[in-house]
C-alpha cells in the first residue's frame, strides 16, 4: 500500500434516526486500483457511495482526495474534483438529447467550451458505440443503453475515481458482456474504480480487491480468494445470498 | 433546424404585426394590447422558472405586485424620481428574488407550490392590511410615464420591454446555464453528481425571473396609474399559468403567444361573461392532459413533419426501434 | 369572558371545519401523493350540491348533506378516472407539475361555471334546526352545534373506516408504499380512484355542513383552501389526526384574532396571513410537520 493513498476514508459514519447505516468505515484506494464494494442488501453500499461523493454529509469521519479532506462538501465539488459516480437506476436528463445529457458535466468546467465539450462527448459516444444515439432524447433508450450513457456521462467528468452503483443490474446479458469489457479498458486506460454489486459472482472477474459490507461496517477487505475464506463474509452471504437472487 | 426557421418565421411575422397595430387598431385595443404586454412579460419569465428551471412559483404575481408598489411607494412616499425608483424596485426584486430562491432551495414540488402560495398570500395580505402605506383596497395611485392622453407610447414601451426580456431570456437559455437550468429540473442529484453549483443556478432563477415580473409590475403600476392588492390574487396567479401552459410551458415564444391570445380572447368575448374563465379553466386541463408541452409546440412540430416528412419518419423509427 | 366564549366556540365549529376539508386533503395526499389544488371548489360545491338537493328535490337538510357527500364523491372518482389517471402512466413526464395544473384548472373551471350557473350572489339553504343552544353566558346555535357534531362524526368515522376497515387498511397500505401494497394484491390505481373520490365527498360534506351557518357563494371555497394547505403541511400530510389539531388551531386563532385585534381590517388580513407564516416556517424549520409521520422526501 502507498504511503499517501490516493483515496482514503477514514472513520466514515452515517445515522438515519436509529439506523445504523454507515458506522467506522475506513479504506484507501490506489491510483489505478480496482475495488469491488459488495455486501447484501441494505449493508450501507450506496449510502457510502452517497457519502463518499457528496451526496451526503457524514456524521463523522475524514474523506481524502489525493490529500485534502473533502467530508461535508458539496456533490458538485467531489464532481469537479474528479469523483464520478452513476446510480443504480440510471437518473438520466431523461428530457434532454443524448448528447446534452453528457456536455452538461464537461461544461460545469467553467472553461470548457461547447465544441470542445462536443467533441469529447463524440469521442465517449464512440467508446460506448452510442454515435447512432447522439440526437434522440435520453428517456427513449433501452434499459441498458441508459446504463451506458450515464457511465458516459461520469467519464465526461475526466473522472480520477469512477463509482459504479450496480452496473449490471437490469441489464440484458448481451450488454452485460459489453459493460464489463468497458470496465476493463477503463481500469487498463488508468481510471480507479469502485464497483459495487450485492453479487460477488459478477464482480469477481474483474476485481481483484474486495470489501465486503454487512449491516454498516466493512467486515472483510482483501484480495477475492482470500476473502471468500472469512467465515463472517460466509456467515453474512449465506444468509441473504439467496434472498437477493 | 425546420422547427427553428419555423419559429423564427412566426415571431418575425408577429412583431411585425404588434409594431403596425397602433396604426389599424383603435384606443380600446391599443390599450388592451398595452395590457397584454404585462402578462406576456409575466408568462414567458414565469416559464422560465417553472417550464426550464422546474421551479413550479405561485409567486411569480407577487414580484410584479413588489415592483409596482416599490415603484409607486418610491415616487409617492420618498419623493424619488421616476427613474431612480424604477431602479430600487429592481433592485428590491433582486434582493427578494435572491431571499425566495435561498429560501426554497431544499422544497420541490407540491412543497415548493404551497411555500411559494403562501408567501404570495402574506405579501398581499401585508398589501392590504398595511392601509396608511398602500391605501389597502382603495388603490394605490402611482404617475404615469408620459404626457397626454395616448396609450400608444405605453404600448410601444410595453412592446419593446417584452422583446428585451426574451432577448435576455432567449441569450440566458443559449448559454451553457440554460442546459444547467434543464438538467437541474430533470434530475437535480444527477446534476450535482454531474458537476453543477444546483444552489446557484436555482437562486440565479429566482433572481433572473423575478426581475422581469418586476419589470412588468413597474411597467403596469405605471401605466394603469393605479394598484391594487388584487394584481397578486391567485386568479390572477392562474392566469399567468394557463398563458403559458395553454402556450407552452417550455416555449419562451410559446408561452408570450399564449398570454397575447388568452388575454385578447378574454378581452374580446367579454359579453360571455365568466364562461371565458370556465374556458379557460377547461382549456387548461386539456392541454395538460393531452398536449402537455402547449400548443404552440404542436403547431412547431406540425409544420417541421410537413417541411421534412421524411426526415421525420426516420427519427420516429429510430424511436420505435 | 362570554365575548371570549363566544368567540373561542366560533372558532371550534370553523375549526373542525377546516378540519374536515384538510382530512380529504391529506387523504388524497397520503394515497396519490399529489396535493389537489382544486380541493376548495369540491368544497364550494358541496354546498351547493346541498342546496339543490335540498330545494330541488325536498330532502331534509342534513340528507341533503349526506347527497352532496355521495354527489361529490361521483364527481372526483370521474375527475380522477378521466385526468388525474394519465400521471400514472410514462406518458406524463414531470408528475409534481402535472398534478398541480389539472388540479388548479379544476378551480379556475369549476369557480367560474359556478359563477355562471349559480350566480355570483349568496344563497342560503335551509337550517339544519332552527334556535339556538343557550348555557349560561354561552349561545349557540343550533345549525353551528349539528355542524361541529357532524364534522367530529365524519372525522371519527374516517379515522374507524382507514384503522378497521379492509377498504381503510388497503388505502393505507397504498399511503405507505405502492410497491409493497400491489405485491400483496392491492390495485394502487383503484386506491388512487377510491381515495380521490373520498377526499372529494369530505370536502363537499364541509361545505355542505357549513353551507346554513355562512352562506353560499362561488368563491367560498377560497379561504378554507388555503387553511386545508396550512394544516396538512402543520399536521404533516397524511395524518387525520394532525387535520383536527391544525384545524382547530386556526379556527380558534382567526375567530381570536378578529375578535380581539382593534383594526378590524389589519386583523383580519394577519390572522389569515399567520397561518401562512406557519406555513412557511413549517415548511422551512421541519418539512415533515408538526404531528404527521415523515413525508419529506429523501433524493
Amino acid at each position: 500500500m502507498p504511503a499517501d493513498p490516493f483515496f482514503a476514508v477514514a472513520g466514515l459514519a452515517k445515522h438515519f434516526g436509529g439506523i445504523h447505516a454507515v458506522e467506522d468505515l475506513s479504506f484507501t484506494l490506489a491510483r489505478g486500483e480496482i475495488l469491488g464494494l459488495i455486501g447484501p442488501n441494505g449493508s450501507g453500499k450506496t449510502t457510502t457511495i452517497n457519502i463518499v461523493t457528496g451526496a451526503l454529509k457524514p456524521d463523522a469521519g475524514s474523506i481524502s482526495v489525493e490529500g485534502s479532506d473533502m467530508a461535508g462538501q458539496a456533490a458538485h465539488l467531489f464532481a469537479r474534483r474528479g469523483v464520478a459516480r452513476t446510480f443504480q437506476v440510471p437518473r438520466l436528463f431523461r428530457r434532454m438529447t443524448v448528447m446534452e445529457n453528457l456536455i452538461v458535466p464537461a461544461l460545469s468546467d467553467a472553461s470548457e467550451r461547447r465544441p470542445s465539450a462536443e467533441e469529447r462527448a463524440r469521442g465517449v459516444l464512440a467508446f460506448l458505440k452510442l454515435e447512432h444515439l447522439a440526437d434522440d432524447y435520453a428517456r427513449a433508450l433501452s434499459g441498458g443503453q441508459q446504463k451506458l450513457l450515464e457511465l458516459g456521462r461520469a467519464l465526461m467528468l475526466k473522472p480520477s475515481l469512477l463509482l459504479l452503483d450496480e452496473p449490471f443490474a437490469g441489464v440484458h446479458p448481451k450488454l452485460l458482456e459489453q459493460i464489463i469489457e468497458h470496465i476493463r479498458t477503463l481500469n487498463r486506460d488508468g481510471h480507479t474504480i469502485v464497483l459495487v454489486d450485492h453479487n460477488l459472482d459478477a464482480v469477481q472477474s474483474i476485481v481483484s480487491r474486495v470489501l465486503v459490507m454487512a449491516r454498516g461496517r466493512k467486515i472483510a477487505d482483501g484480495a477475492v480468494a482470500e476473502v471468500l475464506q472469512n467465515p463472517e463474509v460466509v456467515r453474512a452471504y449465506t444468509g441473504s445470498r439467496a434472498g437477493a437472487q | 433546424m425546420g422547427s427553428l426557421s419555423f419559429s423564427r418565421a412566426v415571431q418575425a411575422v408577429l412583431l411585425a404585426v404588434a409594431l403596425l397595430l397602433p396604426l389599424a387598431a383603435g384606443p380600446y385595443w391599443i390599450h388592451v394590447g398595452a395590457i397584454a404586454w404585462y402578462y406576456a412579460m409575466l408568462a414567458a419569465s414565469w416559464a422560465l422558472l417553472a417550464g426550464f428551471a422546474g421551479q413550479f412559483s405561485f409567486a411569480h404575481v407577487a414580484f410584479a405586485a413588489l415592483g409596482g408598489y416599490a415603484s409607486a411607494l418610491g415616487v409617492g412616499l420618498l419623493g424619488l424620481p421616476v427613474g431612480v425608483s424604477m431602479l430600487l424596485a429592481i433592485v428590491l426584486a433582486i434582493v427578494t428574488g435572491a431571499l425566495i430562491g435561498a429560501l426554497v432551495l431544499r422544497l420541490s414540488g407540491p412543497y415548493l407550490a404551497l411555500f411559494t402560495l403562501a408567501i404570495s398570500e402574506i405579501f398581499r395580505l401585508i398589501l392590504v392590511a398595511e392601509e396608511d402605506l398602500t391605501r389597502g383596497m382603495l388603490g394605490l395611485p402611482v404617475p404615469g410615464l408620459f404626457s397626454g392622453q395616448s396609450d400608444v407610447p405605453y404600448y410601444y414601451l410595453g412592446l419593446g420591454l417584452v422583446v428585451m426580456a426574451m432577448l435576455a431570456m432567449n441569450w440566458l437559455l443559449s448559454t451553457r446555464v440554460g442546459l444547467f437550468l434543464r438538467a437541474i429540473r430533470e434530475d437535480e442529484g444527477a446534476a450535482r453528481a454531474s458537476g453543477i453549483d444546483t444552489t446557484r443556478y436555482k437562486i440565479l432563477v429566482f433572481v433572473v425571473t423575478a426581475v422581469i415580473a418586476a419589470i412588468a409590475g413597474i411597467y403596469y403600476g405605471h401605466f394603469i396609474g393605479i394598484l391594487t392588492p388584487n394584481i397578486a390574487i391567485l386568479p390572477e396567479m392562474g392566469l399567468v399559468i394557463a398563458m403559458a401552459v395553454i402556450g407552452g410551458i417550455e416555449s419562451l415564444p410559446g408561452a408570450v403567444i399564449g398570454a397575447v391570445v388568452v388575454f385578447l380572447l378574454s378581452e374580446s368575448l367579454r359579453a360571455y361573461g365568466e364562461w371565458r374563465f370556465v374556458l379557460m379553466g377547461l382549456a387548461l386541463i386539456l392541454v395538460q392532459r393531452f398536449a402537455q408541452n402547449g400548443l404552440y409546440p404542436m403547431i412547431e412540430q406540425w409544420s417541421r413533419a410537413r417541411a421534412k416528412p421524411r426526415a421525420a419518419a426516420t427519427v420516429e423509427d429510430r424511436h420505435a426501434g | 369572558m362570554s365575548y371570549f366564549l363566544l368567540l373561542a366556540v366560533n372558532g371550534l365549529v370553523v375549526g373542525l371545519i377546516y378540519a374536515l376539508v384538510a382530512s380529504g386533503l391529506t387523504l388524497v395526499f397520503s394515497v396519490l401523493k399529489v396535493v389537489n389544488f382544486g380541493h376548495g371548489s369540491l368544497y364550494m360545491l358541496g354546498g351547493y350540491a346541498s342546496y339543490y338537493l335540498i330545494s330541488g328535490l325536498g330532502l331534509p337538510p342534513l340528507l341533503g348533506v349526506v347527497g352532496a357527500m355521495v354527489t361529490l364523491f361521483v364527481f372526483g372518482v370521474v375527475f380522477e378516472r378521466l385526468v388525474i389517471a394519465p400521471m400514472y402512466t410514462d406518458k406524463v413526464e414531470r408528475k409534481d407539475e402535472y398534478a398541480i395544473i389539472v388540479t388548479f384548472g379544476l378551480t379556475i373551471l369549476i369557480t367560474n361555471l359556478a359563477l355562471v350557473v349559480f350566480g355570483p350572489f349568496a344563497k342560503s339553504p335551509p337550517s339544519f334546526m332552527t334556535g339556538a343552544l343557550i348555557a349560561g353566558p354561552l349561545i349557540l346555535p343550533y345549525d353551528r352545534l349539528i355542524a361541529a357534531v357532524a364534522a367530529v362524526v365524519l372525522l371519527v368515522g374516517l379515522s374507524l373506516f382507514l384503522k378497521r376497515t379492509a377498504l381503510g387498511q388497503a388505502l393505507d397500505a397504498v399511503s405507505q408504499s405502492r410497491e409493497s401494497a400491489a405485491v400483496i394484491g392491492i390495485d394502487p390505481k383503484r386506491m388512487y380512484t377510491v381515495a380521490f373520490g373520498l377526499g372529494s365527498a369530505l370536502a363537499g360534506g364541509a361545505g355542505a355542513l357549513i353551507a346554513p351557518v355562512f352562506a353560499l357563494s362561488p368563491s367560498m371555497g377560497d379561504l378554507p383552501a388555503v387553511q386545508a394547505f396550512i394544516i396538512i403541511v402543520l399536521g404533516g400530510m397524511g395524518s387525520v389526526g394532525g387535520s383536527v389539531a391544525g384545524g382547530v388551531l386556526l379556527g380558534l386563532v382567526q375567530a381570536l384574532g378578529v375578535g380581539y385585534l382593534p383594526d378590524p381590517n389589519r386583523a383580519l388580513a394577519y390572522t389569515q396571513a399567520f397561518g401562512a407564516l406557519l406555513l412557511v416556517i413549517t415548511l422551512l424549520v421541519r418539512p415533515t410537520g408538526l404531528f404527521g409521520r415523515p413525508h419529506l422526501r429523501l433524493e
